[in-house]
């Protein structure tokens, strides 16, 4: 899933200082698992915004809305006739949502309400972790399924390094060593031999640009 | 809940003993709603709370069919309670039955009691009726533990449904009393290793001496007992030896000890239980009719319970010697005696005294069953003090657990005597015996989800404090997922946890949707107080007796658990127009749901942050908690709020004047 954190209400309402009717579109994809952008935080957020431009003696309308994901246009369509009505949109999706609503409604500036953080897992409720940085060419069959490049500090390949302190990386004390987790986890499997491997260095340069997936097999010619 | 077309409503008016005569005149009030009201029944009465009435009422439920009530008259909380018990004895759902009050100051007059009847006669009406679900359950009971406590159990259950008991181990005192017996399984060597379903089917999964195996039951009652565990630092460092044994291996033993001197030592090990008590007192009986020379060396005596008393009048009647000593004392042995010295209270002395016996028995500690913590995990049950089963909250006494389903009886939640055991075994009985006939009817009250808007995020799941919530998948849910949470009716507790915690809003609680309760506070006077029904709505209506002005600006409203008031209720009161909103709940470690209390206090620190974040002050919000019966603290609590909104003046935020 997506991790995102909400904004500080003082950063939005910063962005939306010039306006007097906006709309917080929700979503309730990866930011609504992640209890930052769904119909829940839509209104609470909502109802700071009112208050706090009422308490400035500036008054706001906020409108509310949250669609199925953000990041498919199918459902961006739903918010055309709020949109319309405001100035400015504040989109609580990730990074995606928010891009992909901008480019949708070209005509009114869509602002984020969140930062997004990482790709990760939800141990409980209220705690997420990152556990892949998306590089393109998964290593995970020789570190016993446990990202070196999303969960070791320097992303090291072939670790750990001089650094790794009883199962705790030098950068602090609440941070797992990647590389003792999969030390650990190599020698539950009794594949303790793949420390050994040498995994060759990856080509980080982006010679094609940004990232496209497309499946010819799939896409279908429309005009 | 789905529209109901056959209300057969009963309106009850009552004058409180001619209380009411002189403002309200009620046959005026019954003639206009007879002539407006749609309604099966009306009559007025004179004590509606008297006990004959009772009787005519329920004649009544049943003469006319009745099945929703308005009573009309006072609100005391005691009576509202009555009525609701007597209605679902009567197959009325509590939630359709709606209390008027007559006393509403500057209402009380006839125009004002027919306006206030009819708009509640009109809710009554135009909304859905609580709908009922036939559930079929499995009658058979698995009961985990095979000590003397399980076999207990086992065999009061098994006199109206079929029991299994499993055990660990394959030699337990309890085998010899049930095996064999109809209606009774034993099986040993079998280990409970996980839990699938809900109450009525639970799907249990084992490891049977080896092998894994799975089965369904009804209901589940653990009874894994306690151990008795010495610890010899709580005796000075002394040792078990041949003359002194530890309270167990001196029950386990049959020695004759007549014409011996025989001290049992209480108060060094044990301290929070009456287990070692009872237990002394009916060996030192026991032994003194045998005639040994028995004394019992206490530093308080613990007797507070049925029975203990008695034993322990019977005791000191036979002859047993009662010695109090105060602070720590001293063990010598010898080949030839076990010499004890301690500290008189009473006599001022300075020497210590000596008690010389044969034969000293010390009181130990009891320890949770070895496989206690394993067990909680896998059921998903809760401990509490020192890591036995079941939390520390009066609402879980006798037997209850957090899940629906799933008892405790005996030692399993701490060291109890016989006499406990046996009320807990009938209670035990009483709650399996719920799943005994196959079929269980409950009002479909749980929370309904709204597809659409599940994200499946599991947060719902997770918060649930009773293991109510599963996700499901089906293709009519209409999500990406096709899947989205369900609470089941059974295990459900309805305490709306889940749905004040749903990032999607996708969860209401039947009778406390956000629309109703929002709707409550849409124009709210200064202040708003969320109550959670169990202490500060009661701590309420008993304050109003002390000190009613103190209600005047002020909006009470209900929920079910401090678990469902929701961030965004405290947000949306002061946007709507409060200058501060209170949460009264209950006391910590006393939620009826677990952690509800906990999660309103959590939800209070994100508003005081939400609040601090646009400048508006975090003191305009309070948590307060309390009990039912602090009606004085309720009020204190609503000066003290009352002063502070005075001094921060009228809420700038508020954009609903
Ligand atoms: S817009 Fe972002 S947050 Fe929403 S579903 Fe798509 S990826 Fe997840
Ligand atoms: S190696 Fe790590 S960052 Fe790359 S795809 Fe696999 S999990 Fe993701
Ligand atoms: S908390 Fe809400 S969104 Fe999440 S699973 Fe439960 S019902 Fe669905
Ligand atoms: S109302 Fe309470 S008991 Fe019922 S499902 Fe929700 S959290 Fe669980």
């Amino acid at each position: 899933m997506i991790v995102v954190e909400n904004k500080s209400v003082e950063d939005i309402l910063q962005m939306i200082a010039p306006y007097k009717k906006v709309l917080i579109a929700g979503c309730y994809g990866c930011v609504t698992v992640c209890l930052a952008g769904g119909e829940k935080e839509v209104g609470l957020l909502a109802s700071q915004i009112r208050m706090a431009r009422q308490k400035e003696g500036n008054p706001i309308e906020v409108l509310e809305q949250t669609v199925e994901r953000q990041c498919d246009k199918e459902y961006l369509d739903k918010f055309q006739d709020n949109v319309r009505e405001v100035e400015a949109v504040v989109s609580l999706a990730c990074g995606i949502g928010i891009q992909y609503l901008a480019e949708i409604y070209g005509s009114v500036p869509v602002l984020p309400g969140v930062n997004t953080q990482f790709l990760g897992t939800n141990r409980d409720v209220g705690q997420w972790e990152e556990f892949c940085m998306a590089c393109g060419e998964c290593v995970l069959d020789k570190t016993g399924g446990i990202c070196p490049i999303a969960r070791c500090s320097k992303s090291l390949l072939n670790g750990p390094c001089g650094g790794s302190q009883d199962g705790k990386c030098e950068i602090s004390k609440d941070v797992d060593c990647a590389w003792a987790l999969i030390y650990d986890r190599l020698s539950a499997l009794g594949q303790l031999d793949k420390m050994t491997e040498y995994i060759p260095a990856k080509n980080w340069h982006r010679e094609k640009g940004p990232r496209k997936l497309v499946k010819e097999e799939l896409t279908l010619e429309r005009d | 809940m789905s529209k109901n077309t056959n209300i057969r409503l009963g309106v009850y008016l009552c004058d409180c003993e001619g209380k009411l005569d002189q403002s309200i005149d009620l046959n005026k009030v019954k003639a206009v709603i007879q002539s407006r009201a749609d309604f099966e029944y009306i009559r007025i009465a004179n004590l509606l709370c008297g006990t004959l009435e009772k009787e005519k009422i329920v004649q009544e439920i049943d003469k006319y069919s009745l099945n929703r009530l308005l009573i009309a008259g006072c609100t005391d909380p005691f009576i509202k309670r009555q009525f609701t018990v007597l209605a679902e004895e009567n197959g009325i759902n509590r939630y359709e039955v709606e209390f008027v009050n007559l006393l509403i100051p500057g209402k009380e007059n006839t125009e004002g009691a027919v306006s206030i009847i009819n708009e509640v006669l009109l809710q009554m009406q135009t909304r859905g009726a609580v709908v009922y679900e036939e559930i079929d359950v499995l009658p058979e009971v698995l009961v985990i533990g095979c000590g003397t406590e399980g076999a207990a159990a086992a065999l009061a259950v098994s006199e109206n449904q079929p029991v299994t008991v499993v055990d660990n181990d394959t030699f337990r005192d309890g085998i010899s009393l049930i095996e064999g017996k109809k209606n009774i399984t034993v099986k040993t060597g079998v280990k409970v290793v996980g839990l699938e379903g809900f109450p009525g089917n639970f799907l249990v999964r084992f490891l049977d001496n080896g092998k894994h195996a799975k089965q369904s039951f009804g209901a589940i009652i653990i009874a894994l007992e306690a151990q008795p565990s010495f610890d010899p630092i709580k005796y000075n460092g002394v040792e078990l030896g041949e003359r002194i044994l530890s309270l167990s291996q001196f029950v386990k033993n049959d020695r004759d000890y007549a014409g011996q001197k025989v001290t049992f030592i209480l108060g060094q090990a044990d301290q929070d239980s009456l287990l070692s008590y009872a237990t002394a007192l009916s060996n030192a009986i026991a032994l003194q009719e045998k005639g040994a020379d028995v004394s019992i060396l206490y530093d308080d005596m613990k007797v507070s319970a049925d029975e203990l008393e008695q034993d322990y009048e019977l005791a000191r009647a036979r002859g047993v010697n009662f010695l109090k000593y105060n602070g720590d004392l001293q063990i010598l042995t010898t080949d030839v005696a076990a010499t004890v010295r301690y500290w008189e209270p009473f006599l001022p002395q300075i020497e210590q005294i000596r008690l010389i016996s044969d034969y000293l028995v010390l009181a130990e500690d009891y320890v949770p069953h070895p496989d206690t913590a394993d067990l909680a995990v896998v059921l998903d049950v809760r401990t509490g003090p020192g890591g036995f089963f079941q939390e520390d909250n009066v609402h879980f006494l006798p037997v209850m657990s957090n899940r629906e389903g799933i008892y405790f009886v005996g030692s399993c939640h701490g060291p109890i005597h016989g006499i406990e055991l046996d009320k807990e075994v009938e209670t035990a009985k009483a709650e399996v015996g719920r799943f005994a006939s196959g079929n269980i009817r409950v009002p479909a009250l749980q929370p309904q989800v709204t597809a659409e808007q599940c994200a499946v995020c599991l947060t719902c799941y997770r918060c649930c404090p009773h293991h109510a919530i599963e996700i499901v998948h089906d293709e009519s849910l209409n999500n990406m997922y096709n899947s989205a949470a369900r609470m089941n009716p059974l295990a459900c507790r309805r305490c709306g946890t889940c749905a004040a915690e749903c990032p999607g809003k996708a969860i209401q609680l039947p009778f406390y949707s956000d629309e109703e309760i929002l709707q409550k506070v849409s124009k709210p006077p200064k202040l708003v107080a969320y109550a959670c029904e169990n202490s500060g709505t009661l701590a309420a209506e008993f304050a109003k007796s002390l000190q009613p002005e103190l209600q005047e600006n002020l909006q009470i409203v209900s929920v079910p658990c401090s678990g469902k008031i929701d961030a965004l209720f405290l947000l949306k009161a002061l946007e709507q127009g409060a200058d501060g909103v209170l949460l009264l709940v209950c006391h910590k470690e006393n939620c009826k749901y677990v952690w509800g209390n906990e999660r309103a206090d959590k939800r209070k620190e994100q508003v005081q942050r939400r609040l601090a974040e646009i400048g508006l002050e975090g003191d305009r919000v309070d948590i307060v908690h309390l009990a039912a019966n602090q009606g004085n603290q309720f009020n204190a609590s609503v000066r003290s709020m009352v002063d502070k909104i005075n001094q921060l003046g009228s809420n700038p935020g508020k954009v609903i004047k």
